[in-house]
C-alpha cells in the first residue's frame, strides 16, 4: 500500500507492504525500514524500526495527524486536493490575516495608502502579546475588513492589498 | 486563621493556591470569566462565581465584579496569584475599603514597590546598586530623548506597573524610540490598566537573579535564596533553576541580606522577589521588587522544603514566621520550565485552540502544576501559560537529565506548544554548561530550530495507523464532540424579554 503525507509544506510517499510477521517500508523511494512487533491503538502506536523500539503518542483530526516523538511534536497532513491549496497560497499574497485568534487592536493605515513590504499594516493582541502584521509586499490598501477593537479569528483576513 | 478565601485568577495557579487553601481546612471561591467556564481551575473550588465577560478588563480585571463575589461568598480574604490584579495596589486599597484580607502586601507598600521608578529610589538610598536610568515618570518624549542620551543607547522601556516582560522594548537608538514607548504603552496599558513606562540603561549580556523573600507583620524576614531566571523568551522567563550556577557561596549570602534590606525598607509583608542583574563582571544591581507569588516559585518550594503559599496565607491572616534564617537551606537542585501555547518555530506566535491528546509525566523528583486537561480549549484572551514542569534531583547534572526525560513524555496534541522547543534548550552545551545570560535565546536561534530528525517515524507511524484505519476523514473524538448538544444550543436563538 502507498500512502502519502504532507509534512512542512513537502509531500512524502511511503509503501508499506506485508511480510510475513514483519512490514516492509520504502519512504520516498529510497529509505528502507524493516518494521516488527506493531501495536497500533487510537492513541497510541508501538513498532520497532530496523529493531530500535518506538511507543509514539498520537491524534487523528479530519485532516491531520499529530504526533509526539521524544518530546518533538510532528503534524502530518493527509494529502488534500492540489487546486484548493494553490488557491489559499495565492490569496496569501494579496491579503494581511491574523496568524492567530486576537483582538484587532490598531490598524494604522487606510484604504489607498501605498504601502511597503514590512509596513505594519495591523496590530492584533492574543495572550497579551501584540504582534505587528507586516504587509507581505508594496502595493496599495485596497479593502480594511476588521474594525480597531473586534475579535479575529485565526487566519481572518483583515487588510487586502491591490 | 480564614475560613474561606476566593482566589482571583485562573489555570495553573489558582489551582495551586486552592491546593494550599485546603491543606489548611479553608474552603475556596473560584472566579470565571464567560469563556472559562469550561476551565479546569473551577473543578478543584468549593464555590465558583462568574465575574464578567471574557477580556480581562471585564472579567479578572475587574476590581468592582471581584469584590462582590467575595461579598456574596462571604470570603474573608482574597488571593489575587500572579498577573491580572496581583501587583495592583488600587485594588489592594478596595479590599482594604471593603474590609476584605488582601493576601499580598498592603496599598501602601505595594505602591512603593509597584511603582518601578520610586522603589529605585528608596533602594539607592540604602546604598543597594541600580541600573543608570530615570527617576521621574512622564509622558513628554524629550525627557524620555535626553534621559536615554544621558545613560547612552541601547536603552530599556519598561512598564511602570509592570513585570513579566510585558511592555518592554529594548531600543537601539533615537529613531526607534518613539514607537518603542507607545508599544511599551500600549501593552502596560492592556496588561496592567496603566500605561506609564519608564526608561533605563540596559546593561548587555546580565544573568536574572532573584531572591524569595518572606517578611511578617512583626518584622520578621527571611530569604529563602536565589532562582535563576535567565533562559527568557520576549524577555519573558521560560526556565528557571535553583541554586543559580552562577552564585559563589559569599555573593549568594550577601545578595541574600540586601534583598531583605529592600523588602524591610519599603516594610513589605507577606511573599516578594527581589530581582537583580548580574552583569559579565558579576557585580549586581537591584532590578525591581515583585510583590506577587511568582510563576517560578515551585523551585524554591523544592529545594528548601518550605510552601511557599501556605506561608503567605499564614502572614495574610496575622501569624508570625516561625522558620529562622539559618534553618533555611538549599537542599539539591530544582528546575522549572514553562509550558506554552505558542510556536517557538514561528516567532513564539500564540497558539490557542482545543488540546486534542494530552498526558503528563509523573515519577520520583517530578512536579506538575498543570491547568488543562484534554478536551480543553485554550482562549485566546489571556497569558498563553499553560502548566509548569518542574523537577528536583541531588544535584544540577541529575536535574537536568531527569527534566529532559520529563519533557519527552509530557505529550500536548493539537495545539502548537514549547515543549520540543525546552528540550533541545536543556539538552544543549551552553546551558550544562551553567554558560548563559538573558541573550542565550537569540544568539542560540539557529541551534535551537527542530532538526525532525524522526520525520521517518513519524511518517511511520502515520502509514501504519492509517492501514489500520484509524486515520478516518472524521475521527471518533470529533464525532463524539459535535454530537455533543447543551439544551441551550437545541433551542436554538433566543432572548428574555420584558413585558412591561
Amino acid at each position: 500500500m502507498n500512502y502519502k503525507f504532507n509534512f512542512l509544506e513537502k509531500t512524502h510517499k511511503i509503501n508499506l507492504e506485508k511480510a510475513d510477521d514483519l512490514f516492509k517500508v520504502i519512504i520516498n523511494d529510497k529509505q528502507k525500514y524493516n518494521i516488527s512487533d506493531v501495536e497500533v491503538e487510537s492513541n497510541l502506536i508501538s513498532f520497532k524500526a530496523d529493531d530500535k523500539l518506538y511507543n509514539i503518542y498520537c491524534f487523528s483530526d479530519k485532516d491531520k495527524m499529530y504526533l509526539s516523538i521524544d518530546g518533538e511534536n510532528y503534524v502530518l497532513e493527509l494529502e488534500k486536493d492540489k487546486t484548493t491549496k494553490s488557491k489559499t497560497k495565492q490569496q496569501k499574497g494579496n491579503s494581511v490575516f491574523s496568524p492567530m485568534p486576537g483582538l484587532l487592536v490598531k490598524i494604522p493605515v487606510s484604504v489607498g495608502d501605498k504601502v511597503k513590504s514590512g509596513t505594519t499594516l495591523a496590530i492584533v493582541e492574543a495572550m497579551k502579546m501584540q504582534n505587528e502584521l507586516p504587509s507581505p509586499r508594496d502595493g496599495i490598501v485596497k479593502k480594511i475588513i476588521g474594525k480597531e477593537g473586534e475579535q479575529v479569528d485565526a487566519l481572518q483576513v483583515i487588510v487586502e492589498l491591490e | 486563621m480564614f475560613k474561606k478565601i476566593l482566589i482571583a485568577n485562573r489555570g495553573e495557579i489558582a489551582i495551586r493556591i486552592s491546593k494550599a487553601c485546603k491543606e489548611l481546612g479553608i474552603s475556596t471561591v473560584g472566579v470565571y470569566s464567560t469563556i472559562d467556564k469550561p476551565s479546569l481551575h473551577l473543578r478543584y473550588m468549593d464555590d465558583i462565581v462568574w465575574i464578567g465577560d471574557s477580556p480581562p478588563l471585564s472579567s479578572y480585571l475587574n476590581i468592582q465584579a471581584i469584590l462582590e463575589a467575595a461579598k456574596k461568598t462571604k470570603a474573608e480574604a482574597i488571593h489575587p496569584g500572579y498577573g491580572f490584579l496581583a501587583e495592583n495596589e488600587k485594588f489592594a486599597k478596595a479590599c482594604e475599603d471593603a474590609g476584605i484580607i488582601f493576601i499580598g502586601p498592603d496599598s501602601k507598600a505595594l505602591s512603593l514597590v509597584g511603582d518601578k521608578v520610586a522603589s529605585r529610589n528608596t533602594v539607592k538610598k540604602l546604598g543597594v546598586p541600580i541600573i543608570p536610568g530615570m527617576a521621574m515618570i512622564t509622558k513628554d518624549l524629550k525627557k524620555f530623548k535626553h534621559a536615554a542620551k544621558d545613560v547612552g543607547y541601547p536603552v530599556i522601556i519598561k512598564a511602570s506597573m509592570g513585570g513579566g516582560g510585558k511592555g518592554m522594548r529594548v531600543v537601539y537608538n533615537e529613531n526607534e524610540l518613539e514607537k518603542s514607548i507607545a508599544a511599551g504603552q500600549r501593552e502596560a496599558l492592556s496588561a496592567f490598566g496603566d500605561e506609564s513606562v519608564y526608561l533605563e540603561k540596559y546593561i548587555e549580556q546580565p544573568r536574572h537573579i532573584e531572591f524569595q523573600v518572606l517578611r511578617d507583620n512583626f518584622g520578621n524576614c527571611i530569604h529563602l535564596f536565589e532562582r535563576e531566571c535567565s533562559i527568557q523568551r520576549r524577555h519573558q522567563k521560560i526556565i528557571e533553576e535553583t541554586p543559580s550556577p552562577a552564585l559563589d557561596n559569599n555573593m549568594r549570602m550577601k545578595m541574600g541580606e540586601e534583598a531583605k534590606k529592600v523588602i524591610e525598607a519599603s516594610d513589605y509583608t507577606t511573599a516578594g522577589t527581589v530581582e537583580f542583574l548580574l552583569d559579565k563582571n558579576k557585580k549586581f544591581y537591584f532590578l525591581e521588587v515583585n510583590a506577587r507569588i511568582q510563576v517560578e516559585h515551585p523551585i524554591t518550594e523544592m529545594v528548601t522544603g518550605v510552601d511557599l503559599v501556605r506561608q503567605q496565607i499564614l502572614i495574610a491572616a496575622g501569624e508570625k514566621i516561625t522558620l529562622k534564617q539559618d534553618q533555611i537551606k538549599q537542599n539539591g537542585h530544582a528546575i522549572e520550565t514553562r509550558i506554552y501555547a505558542e510556536d517557538p518555530d514561528n516567532n513564539f506566535v500564540p497558539s490557542p485552540g482545543k488540546i486534542l491528546f494530552l498526558s503528563e509525566p509523573n515519577g520520583p523528583g517530578i512536579r506538575v502544576d498543570s491547568g488543562i486537561y484534554q478536551g480543553c480549549d485554550i482562549p485566546p484572551h489571556y497569558d498563553p501559560i499553560l502548566s509548569k514542569l518542574i523537577v528536583w534531583s541531588e544535584n544540577r547534572n541529575m536535574s537536568i537529565i531527569r527534566i529532559s526525560e520529563a519533557l519527552k513524555e509530557y505529550i500536548i496534541l493539537g495545539i502548537k506548544n514549547n515543549i520540543g522547543y525546552l528540550k533541545r534548550i536543556i539538552n544543549s552545551k551552553d546551558f550544562a554548561k551553567g554558560n548563559y545570560d538573558t541573550h542565550f535565546i537569540d544568539e542560540h536561534e539557529e541551534k535551537l530550530f527542530p532538526k525532525q530528525e524522526k520525520l521517518d517515524i513519524a511518517l511511520i507511524a502515520g502509514a501504519l495507523s492509517k492501514q489500520a484505519g484509524y486515520t478516518k476523514s472524521e475521527s471518533d473524538f470529533q464525532k463524539a464532540s459535535t454530537m455533543k448538544s447543551t439544551p441551550w444550543q437545541e433551542l436554538g436563538k433566543w432572548e428574555i424579554c420584558s413585558l412591561s
